[in-house]
């Protein structure tokens, strides 16, 4: 790739000539560098996904065949035989994922709100004392916060796994809703209350609908971490509450790859679906108020 | 609306249930252990922390962290950055086609080891694929890249999963950009390697060294991967604390609390030079 890098794309001298039909922009690859590009990219990130797949309905596939033998259904029956484990398992992560974002927004939104239009000393320490849980290792301060969970009673319960996964993802919202409430004017708050709106009446009807496309960014960040994370929820849930991960890592560390390419093939798909969702409630939202969806469109 | 310090550290209060209450006391916890006797009567020891420079096993461990982390954080951030400069320079018309890069940002952790597994085993794909090209006779003239002590399965588990996170960090950068610049640097006959030096990296400097400080913690501490593609020693930090806090006998916990310790001490430098440059880097907007 770093050789494609150097001597791929260039526009040489002969193009200004005015020789090339198309009119390019010097720096813009060309072409040939362009499918090279592409093809780098289908190689390193379309490829694992395929042989995931072929993996997922292959018979057998075993060293030195380049492509499976046969096909079979093996996997997706097995799929549908433990459907009632895996659906339980996808639901319960995808759950705490949704509290945890929840959560984040419920705790994040006032101090998001505060560093980016109140006066406060130290300001940036502060910032940086707050989003620090998301860069630190998470071991660091697990295993305390384990035992907290332990003595409070929540350990292996449904609010402890949620309580863990929201103190170092919370960061990701915080970051996003502190971005976004910089791009709005405190002005508009400002002309709601002098027309008698409340704190919260402003809040909720004047800077939400403006805070959404931070919101929808921290979110599939906060989304993606919490459903991700596997030895949090290990550590904390202690097997009591099901997890995605959870389920999954016996698969991955088995020899069974048909299965496993299968179900991490599943692991795409909720995000996604999710995603997608995200974007088209957003646009409705938007949409309806004919408010403008398009902050980095000119 | 009177916009007081006060109603704005007021408006903070929320924080303090994760930061101070489960974040700092995490902190605290592993920091109480790591410095603690056997005896609750003693003050507080270094003991533990003798124990780790004084046991090769742990030595090695940390070492080999600290080696694994910094090189696969090197190569994701010189990768995405290439990432990055292709997808900036593609052609409008092909650019939906390039979002497939942002695939293994949605896969989590464990399922990029799981990837690398079935592609750079001995008995692979690639491996495979060497076979039929003729390069290797059998599964064992294929280089252990999985479980020899160069662990280079984790380090391409893990650049295969951060470049695109690079990628997508060093773009928001870009994008900020004017391209008028790289126009009129080519146009002037400087080449592809100089426009870069001169007029593109002096611009994304500061978030590459940040996108390193992130990758470059994450993978010091993570668990994920290392737990899927496991292996022998020389083990990674996270897996040794696990080890040490969950499978021993309890006398050697405070031994985990100390390694974490260090963890915590080591990264601290890091966060504190992050948020620096992010700082300066805010200012400079400001400015513009």
């Amino acid at each position: 790739m770093k050789g494609f890098m150097r001597d791929g794309g260039v526009v040489r001298g002969t193009s200004i000539a005015g020789s090339s039909a198309v009119k390019r922009r010097p720096g813009v690859l060309d072409p040939g560098s362009t499918f090279l590009f592409l093809l780098v990219l289908g190689l390193l990130f379309l490829l694992p996904i395929a042989v995931l797949v072929l993996y997922a309905g292959a018979r057998s596939w075993q060293f030195p065949q380049l492509l499976p033998r046969g096909f079979s259904l093996r996997a997706v029956e097995f799929v549908g035989r433990q459907y009632g484990a895996i659906a339980a398992s996808l639901l319960s992560s995808v759950l705490y994922s949704l509290a945890v974002v929840a959560l984040s927004f419920l705790l994040t939104v006032l101090p998001a709100r505060a560093l980016a239009w109140y006066p406060l000393p130290l300001k940036g320490v502060i910032e940086a004392l707050f989003l620090s849980p998301a860069l630190l290792p998470v071991m660091t301060f697990s295993m305390g916060a384990h035992v907290l969970l332990l003595r409070l009673r929540l350990s292996d319960t449904w609010v402890g796994v949620v309580a863990v996964l929201t103190v170092f993802a919370y960061p990701y919202m915080l970051r996003s809703l502190s971005a976004g409430y910089q791009r709005i004017s405190p002005d508009y708050t400002v002309t709601a209350r002098n027309l008698g709106a409340g704190f919260w009446t402003s809040l909720l009807r004047v800077e939400m609908p403006m805070l959404l496309p931070a919101f929808g960014a921290g979110a599939s960040v906060v989304f993606l971490v919490a459903f991700s994370e596997y030895f949090l929820v290990f550590l904390v849930g202690g097997g009591a509450v099901a997890s995605y991960t959870g389920y999954l890592v016996p698969f991955l560390k088995s020899s069974d790859l048909q299965i496993a390419s299968l179900l991490t093939l599943l692991f795409l798909i909720v995000p996604l679906v999710l995603f997608f969702i995200l974007e088209r409630w957003m646009s409705a939202v938007f949409s309806k108020r004919g408010l403008n969806n398009g902050a980095d469109k000119p | 609306m009177q916009r007081t310090r006060n109603t704005g550290l007021a408006h903070l209060l929320p924080l303090l249930i994760p930061f101070g209450l489960f974040f700092l006391w995490g902190i605290g916890y592993t920091l109480y252990g790591a410095f603690s006797g056997a005896s609750t009567a003693g003050g507080p020891t270094l003991q533990h922390f003798r124990h780790i420079f004084m046991d090769p096993l742990l030595r090695t461990s940390v070492l080999h962290s600290l080696m694994i982390a910094f090189t696969s954080a090197s190569i994701a951030v010189a990768g995405g950055t290439l990432l990055a400069l292709g997808l900036w320079t593609l052609p409008r018309r092909v650019q939906p086609l390039a979002l497939i890069y942002k695939l293994p940002i949605i896969l989590p952790h464990l399922t990029a080891a799981f990837i690398v597994m079935i592609l750079l085993s001995r008995s692979g794909i690639l491996a495979s694929a060497a076979y039929q090209l003729g390069l290797i006779a059998d599964t064992a003239a294929f280089p252990d890249l999985l479980y020899s002590n160069s662990k280079l399965g984790l380090v391409a588990a893990y650049v295969w999963k951060e470049a695109p996170f690079a990628a997508l960090l060093v773009i928001s950068v870009l994008t900020k950009l004017n391209f008028d610049y790289v126009h009129t640097a080519r146009m002037l006959g400087a080449g592809r390697w100089f426009t870069f030096r001169s007029v593109v990296y002096p611009h994304i400097a500061p978030v590459l060294d940040t996108s390193f400080i992130i990758l470059f913690l994450y993978t010091l501490g993570a668990f994920d991967i290392p737990y899927v593609l496991g292996g022998s020693s020389p083990r990674m930090l996270s897996i040794t604390v696990y080890n040490l806090y969950f499978r021993r006998d309890l006398a050697v916990r405070p031994q985990a609390l100390a390694l974490l310790t260090l963890l915590f001490a080591f990264s601290l430098v890091f966060v504190v030079i992050f948020f620096r440059i992010t700082r300066r880097m805010r200012g400079r907007e400001a400015a513009v």
